[in-house]
This record gives C-alpha cells, sequence and structure tokens, in this order.
C-alpha cells in the first residue's frame, strides 16, 4: 500500500467525520432550542428533494438535460410509492422500468 | 429484544444494499483505474464511506492531484452530514459518547434517510441504527473490493442499476410528505436546489437548497405561532 494513498484516506477520514460527528455530540447534549427544533424536522424532506431533483434534471456530466428515461422512470416509481409506500418495491420496480425503457426510447 | 433491533435495522438497510452494492462497483472500477490496489479501495470506503466524495477524490487521484485539494474537497462535499447530524441528535440524547461517535462515522444521506421514515424506531434505539448502518456499509465495502477485483467482468450500467438509488431516495421522499407543510418545503429545496447547482460549481446545492428551504419553513411557522398567540391575547 502506497504511503501517500493511505495518507490521503486519513485525511479524507477524518474530515468527513467531524461533521457527522459533532453537531449529534454536542446537541444531543446541550438540548436544542424550539425554533431550530421545528426547522430539524424540516430536513429530511428538504433534503431528500435537494438531492432527487439534481439527479433527474441534470445528466452525468453536471449539465442541466431533460432525460426521457429518467424523468419518465421517476414518475412510475413515484406513482408506485404514493400507492404502495414500498422502499424495496421501489427500488426493484425502478431498475426494471428504467432498464425497459432503455430498448424502448 | 436487543437483538431484535440489530437485526430489524438490518432489515431495513435492504433496499439501500441493492443500491449501494452497483455503486461501490463502480467506484472500484474507477479506483482501479486510477492506479488504488482493491486494498486501498476498501480501506477508503470503510474509513471514508461517503459516496460522491469518494468518487471525486478517485477522479482528482486519476488527474494527478495529491491530498490537500482533495481532502479540502472532501471536506466541503460532505459539509452536508452536519444538518442530518444535528437531526440524529434529537433521537438519541441518552447514549455515551463511543455510541455516538460509531453512530456518526456511518452516517449517509440514504441510511439517514431510511431512519426518518419511521422515527418510532429509533429513538434512543441505537442497535436499530447500528444494524441499519452496518449492514449498508459492508454492502459499499463489498461493492468496492469486488469491482475493483472484478470490475471488468461486469458492467454496472446494465439491468438498471444505474436508477437504484435514485428509486430509492424518491421512494423515502415520498415517505416524507406529511402534510402540506412538508410538501411545500420539497417544492422550494427542489427547484432552489436546481438553481443552486446551475450556479455554483460542486455540491453546495444540497446545503444551499435545504438551510433555504427550511429556514423559510420556520419563519412562516413560527410567524403563524405568534399571529396565534397575538388573537389569543386580543
Amino acid at each position: 500500500m502506497k504511503q501517500e494513498n493511505l495518507l490521503l484516506i486519513f485525511g479524507m477520514a477524518i474530515v468527513t467525520f467531524i461533521p457527522r460527528f459533532v453537531p449529534m455530540v454536542f446537541l444531543s447534549r446541550w438540548g436544542i432550542p424550539e425554533r431550530m427544533k421545528i426547522g430539524l424536522g424540516y430536513i429530511p424532506a428538504a433534503i431528500l428533494s435537494a438531492i432527487v431533483f439534481p439527479i433527474l434534471f441534470f445528466d452525468g456530466e453536471g449539465t442541466f438535460a431533460i432525460q426521457p428515461q429518467c424523468l419518465l422512470s421517476a414518475a412510475l416509481v413515484f406513482a408506485f410509492a404514493w400507492k404502495v409506500k414500498s422502499l424495496w418495491g421501489s427500488v426493484v420496480l425502478g431498475m426494471l422500468i428504467y432498464w425497459g425503457l432503455g430498448f424502448v426510447l | 429484544m436487543d437483538g431484535h433491533q440489530f437485526r430489524d435495522g438490518a432489515k431495513a438497510a435492504l433496499p439501500i444494499v441493492l443500491g449501494y452494492l452497483p455503486v461501490g462497483m463502480a467506484f472500484g472500477i474507477l479506483a482501479q483505474k486510477a492506479g488504488l490496489t482493491p486494498l486501498e479501495a476498501g480501506l477508503m470506503s470503510f474509513l471514508v464511506y461517503a459516496g460522491a466524495s469518494q468518487f471525486i477524490a478517485v477522479e482528482m487521484i486519476s488527474k494527478g492531484i495529491i491530498w490537500f485539494p482533495i481532502v479540502l474537497t472532501t471536506f466541503f462535499i460532505n459539509l452536508r452530514h452536519l444538518l442530518m447530524s444535528s437531526t440524529l441528535s434529537l433521537f438519541f440524547n441518552k447514549n455515551s459518547l463511543r455510541t455516538l461517535g460509531l453512530l456518526s462515522a456511518q452516517l449517509t444521506d440514504e441510511s439517514f434517510a431510511v431512519a426518518m421514515s419511521d422515527t418510532s424506531k429509533i429513538l434512543n434505539r441505537p442497535k436499530y441504527l447500528f444494524g441499519l448502518q452496518m449492514t449498508s456499509q459492508l454492502a459499499w465495502i463489498s461493492g468496492s473490493v469486488g469491482g475493483a477485483f472484478f470490475g471488468s467482468l461486469i458492467d454496472h450500467k446494465e439491468y438498471g442499476l444505474p436508477f437504484a438509488l435514485p428509486a430509492l431516495f424518491i421512494c423515502l421522499l415520498v415517505l416524507q410528505i406529511k402534510g402540506p407543510n412538508h410538501f411545500w418545503m420539497m417544492v422550494i429545496a427542489g427547484i432552489s436546489s436546481l438553481f443552486f447547482k446551475w450556479v455554483f460549481s460542486g455540491n453546495w446545492y444540497i446545503l444551499l437548497a435545504t438551510l433555504l428551504a427550511s429556514g423559510i419553513g420556520v419563519a412562516i411557522k413560527s410567524k403563524v405561532q405568534s399571529s396565534k398567540l397575538k388573537g389569543e391575547k386580543e
């Protein structure tokens, strides 16, 4: 194992760990103001949305793009998830639809 | 009882496993092409365990960039975990520092979102979250090492594999629509994330869009509450 790669991996590990660790420890011990609690309640929804939308409307190179295979699959998975609320089902169905559409589009 | 919690968490991770195996493999393949050994790829997945930043690191390595710029980029990409870690702290206020350290080391977008889809299961139950996170990371490490070893044999872009994680995120998003407030948060976060990604390079859009949307949410909610209080006084 190359020493410079080892150093790189340790460096990356430390800077990734800090923002994961610090809020969990300090906020769980000090308590959180009411206003911040309200904000934190919105974070899962907001963060997921901020992850999903760019996946759908930007291509692999990071340029804005309308991708029919991706958008159609997403719409169908959305409808399925709305009705059935199954994570497993959504993932498997999403893969199948995306794969199938690859032959058609 | 405790064993059940761990097992339940591990079971809840299965949709993540389906997404992490192929994406981990893709990482392993690229890592190997950039000159990392399977052991180094596996070690990175074990110690760093943050998908987007690992892909970017490998990309930078293959361009001959060395450690400081890569570490700095990694820091900024993974800064978004601040928000998830803050949110999780609401559910773990009775646990030791060691437990919190182990839990936070394995925090990812995917495991956070699955944990948030049913918060009754994680409230002061670190074992459930351990099961969920360890299973997910195991899949990520296996995928990485497998990809670095056998990468050339299987095409990770086949069989709809690229859509596994997007599909997972979409379903998790649907599970978060708990009322009109959450719906509008999503619309704001979604549209603003597109705008931020278009304007700024890098991964800032997740952090910015999330802060903007939840900030607006807090402002509206406290305005509604204060006008209610006023109404009651009058």
